[in-house]
């Protein structure tokens, strides 16, 4: 059997494709998994709604690449345009378009998961192989100081003069030249993400994909064979085309935490937990302003992050606190989050390359759900916490004064109206924050839960193989099974979980 | 009265924007009503891009509370306020009052000025909007076009003014649309950060804008420009 990409925007999609093994999206989960059952012999298609964009297809330009790369033209939000939400559409998923953030899951979180959700397989000691093999997939090592621009190196000085814990954070670049343009995709490749490492290898072992291949439904999940119906897509992924047929014996579903639910829930079929007990861990922008040059495009966008109000070992909640990572944009995603127009606008962006910025990653308890209605139209419904609003606000305070100590004329929070803090009295102002609907540009990039892994079909939607309840080997192997947030950063546990259930598997079949 | 009064402006606006909706609600349950679409939406439809945030009942919801400002206008009144439209070629999606709209808009939303000395006219910024609109789901696409009526109508409906968005001079038109990023009605809000995302995001993303915020633009062999 001979593997390859197939880009079903170009060539006539086969009528039926009867295979062993089919799974949807090939990101972290998905790719993983694919590469380890391809090697051990078993028949494997991808299915995946982006295509192949590589080299200098990635054009480094924000119209072309947020349209290209991301999940509904870089516009998928939650129903009240609270949180835009991130997530990738590419082959490779989300890790082509990622900071390159390499976190593994804490010791606390996975025992927390074992005590208090019985995901016994997580459990520091048995999860450790599969961790350690992610951080080998990923070519894992600390960002080398050459690689820290001066736009983190500002928010290390503050720290710093602060006495704050933080620290240059991990990565999986190899070769990295800087080019800054990492989360809208690597026109050079530096990634040792998914498309340069899984994907090849699953490729080299016979897996097919179907690329511009949107699966649609699932049906006869209880059936042995399962059907997966697909439509193509044009060449740019706006509108679906012919459709066609996937018989498989196993469905993996892998698909980002929004859009396994939605296929799930769309299909009809698990129990009533699906789409239910979602985290978007979202983030809060705030940008120092210098009246020095920073250029932050120059270099790695986020290497440096305070972790002083971090825990992982918070009892009800397991990873909670906050951390504030450095980030930087390209000009075009910047100036969305910016909370001026006019006049205003266009000075605030003047200073662009006078900008240190920041996100602050707040992790969050479930109080999400997917839904989508008869119409077959997906919302996706978040209520912010008001635990997370104040921990967001001690953080806008903590943060600006990080940035003002590394001399910072003024810290703009993108708020609607804006804060504008110009000395550390000025930054108590910040508990003033309401964060009412559609007043904050926050964003998630680590959507996790929504199909919860449980020992019993009461607490969750898929058992402790990542197997949907109700149906015969359709799975799940992505963040929907996480109870809580894995990680700061869901890369790393993602491939670490879909090695550990994919291993779980191999046993099976 | 009030309501009956009300139902007829919103009625009069989902009209106006030419969406393929028909009235369901009666006034006992105008609070949760909707506006269902007369054909179902195709299969590809499932996607909520930015636009899906205007869902039928919120748009309705704004629709009732422009009502109180306008109630002793008619619908043949309001639609010869907004005046003739030059007709525009090769549009894909957008009607020229549509067109017309989103030019005030962007005039005031990236103007020239002193720092940035570009007139984004020559950029022609809406028919990029009107192109990115023509590949997004039906249900999208009908949700902007009742957003541009809104924004047209907006001065009237929510500043008591009888004229609208597009016959604003520039510096009330500015002061007007800055009041929808703060306003306390959610709708506004939304429709202010939809707008805001598409065209910073478009226009930012212009090169010849580049050389005014200090971005060098993509490279393939970055050399540092400051020392770390």
């Amino acid at each position: 059997m001979s593997g390859g990409i197939i880009d079903l925007s170009k060539e006539a999609p086969p009528t039926e494709v009867t295979t062993e093994i089919c799974i949807i999206g090939s990101g972290c989960g998905g790719a993983t998994a694919a590469r380890l059952l391809s090697e051990a012999g078993h028949e494997v298609v991808i299915l995946e709604e982006g295509r192949d964009l590589i080299g200098p297809e990635r054009t480094q330009r924000d119209a072309a690449m947020y349209d290209q790369l991301y999940m509904d033209r870089g516009g998928r939000a939650t129903s009240d345009l609270s949180v835009s939400v991130l997530q990738g559409r590419v082959l490779g998923g989300g890790g082509v378009i990622n900071a390159c953030d390499v976190v593994p899951s804490p010791n606390a979180v996975l025992q927390h998961w074992a005590a208090k959700y019985g995901l016994e397989d997580f459990a520091p000691a048995s999860f450790k192989p599969f961790q350690d093999a992610a951080l080998q997939d990923l070519s894992a090592g600390r960002i080398p100081e050459s690689l820290v621009n001066k736009a983190n190196n500002k928010l290390r000085q503050g720290a710093e003069a602060l006495g704050l814990r933080g620290e240059v954070m991990m990565h999986n670049r190899v070769g990295c030249q800087g080019l800054g343009t990492c989360l809208i995709g690597c026109p050079i490749h530096s990634k040792r993400n998914p498309r340069m490492v899984a994907l090849p290898a699953a490729i080299e072992a016979g897996t097919r994909i179907f690329t511009r291949s949107r699966a649609t439904q699932i049906k006869k999940a209880n059936h042995e064979l399962k059907e997966v119906d697909v439509r193509t897509l044009d060449p740019l992924g706006y509108h679906e085309k012919a459709p066609f047929r996937i018989r498989a014996k196993v469905v993996i579903v892998a698909a980002n935490a929004i859009a396994s639910a939605q296929l799930l829930l769309r299909s009809g079929i698990g129990n009533g937990q699906i789409g239910r007990n979602l985290t978007l861990q979202p983030q809060l922008p705030i940008i120092g302003l210098f009246d020095e040059r920073i250029a932050a495009f120059d270099g790695v966008p986020q290497s440096y992050a305070i972790t002083e109000f971090e825990e992982d070992d918070n009892a009800e909640h397991g990873l909670w606190g906050y951390r504030i990572e450095g980030i930087s944009g390209t000009p075009g995603i910047t100036a969305t989050l910016l909370p001026y127009s006019g006049a205003q606008g266009m000075e605030g962006m003047a200073l662009y390359d006078r900008m240190a910025s920041s996100l602050i990653l707040v992790p969050d308890a479930p109080s999400g759900t997917v839904e989508v209605a008869r119409d077959g139209r997906m919302t996706i419904q978040y209520t912010q916490r008001a635990n997370h609003q104040e921990r967001l606000r001690h953080a806008v305070e903590i943060g600006a004064k990080a940035y003002l100590e590394a001399g910072a004329t003024e810290v703009l929070v993108p708020t609607a109206p804006p804060l504008r803090i110009r000395s550390s009295s000025d930054a108590k102002n910040a508990r003033q924050l309401t964060f009412a609907p559609a007043t904050a540009p926050l964003i998630s990039a680590h959507q996790q839960g929504t199909v919860r892994f449980a020992a019993s079909e009461r607490d969750g939607g898929a058992n402790l193989n990542g197997e949907v309840f109700g149906t015969r080997d359709v799975y799940v192997f992505d963040s929907s099974g996480y109870p809580t947030s894995a990680s700061s950063h869901t890369m790393t546990p993602i491939i670490a979980s879909s090695r550990m259930l994919t291993a779980k598997l191999l046993t099976r079949i | 009265m009030l309501w009956e009064k009300a139902e007829e402006l919103a009625i009069w606006i989902v009209k106006a924007a030419n969406c393929p909706y028909t009235w369901q609600a009666s006034r006992e349950n105008l609070g949760t009503s909707s506006l269902r679409m007369s054909t179902p939406p195709p299969p590809e439809s499932s996607h909520d891009g930015l636009f899906s945030f205007l869902s039928r009942r919120r748009f309705l919801k704004a629709g009732l509370v422009a009502g109180g400002a306008v109630l002793g206008v008619g619908g043949g009144g309001l639609l010869l306020l907004r005046g003739r439209a030059p007709e525009v070629e090769g549009l894909r999606v957008l009607d020229a009052h549509a067109y017309k709209t989103l030019q005030s808009l962007v005039e005031i939303m990236l103007p020239r000025t002193a720092a940035i000395p570009l007139d984004p006219a020559p950029m022609d910024l809406p028919r990029a909007f009107d192109a990115f609109l023509a590949d997004e789901p039906e249900h999208n696409v009908a949700d902007l076009e009742k957003a541009l009526v809104l924004i047209e109508f907006g001065p009237l409906a929510f500043d008591k003014k009888l004229t609208t968005f597009s016959r604003l001079d520039p510096e009330a038109r500015s002061a007007h649309w800055n009041e929808w990023a703060v306003s306390d009605d959610l709708l506004r809000r939304q429709v202010s950060i939809a707008m805001r995302k598409f065209f910073n995001l478009v226009y930012f993303d212009r090169p010849e804008v580049w050389p005014y915020i200090g971005y060098p633009g993509p490279s393939m062999t970055r050399t540092r420009s400051v020392k770390p």
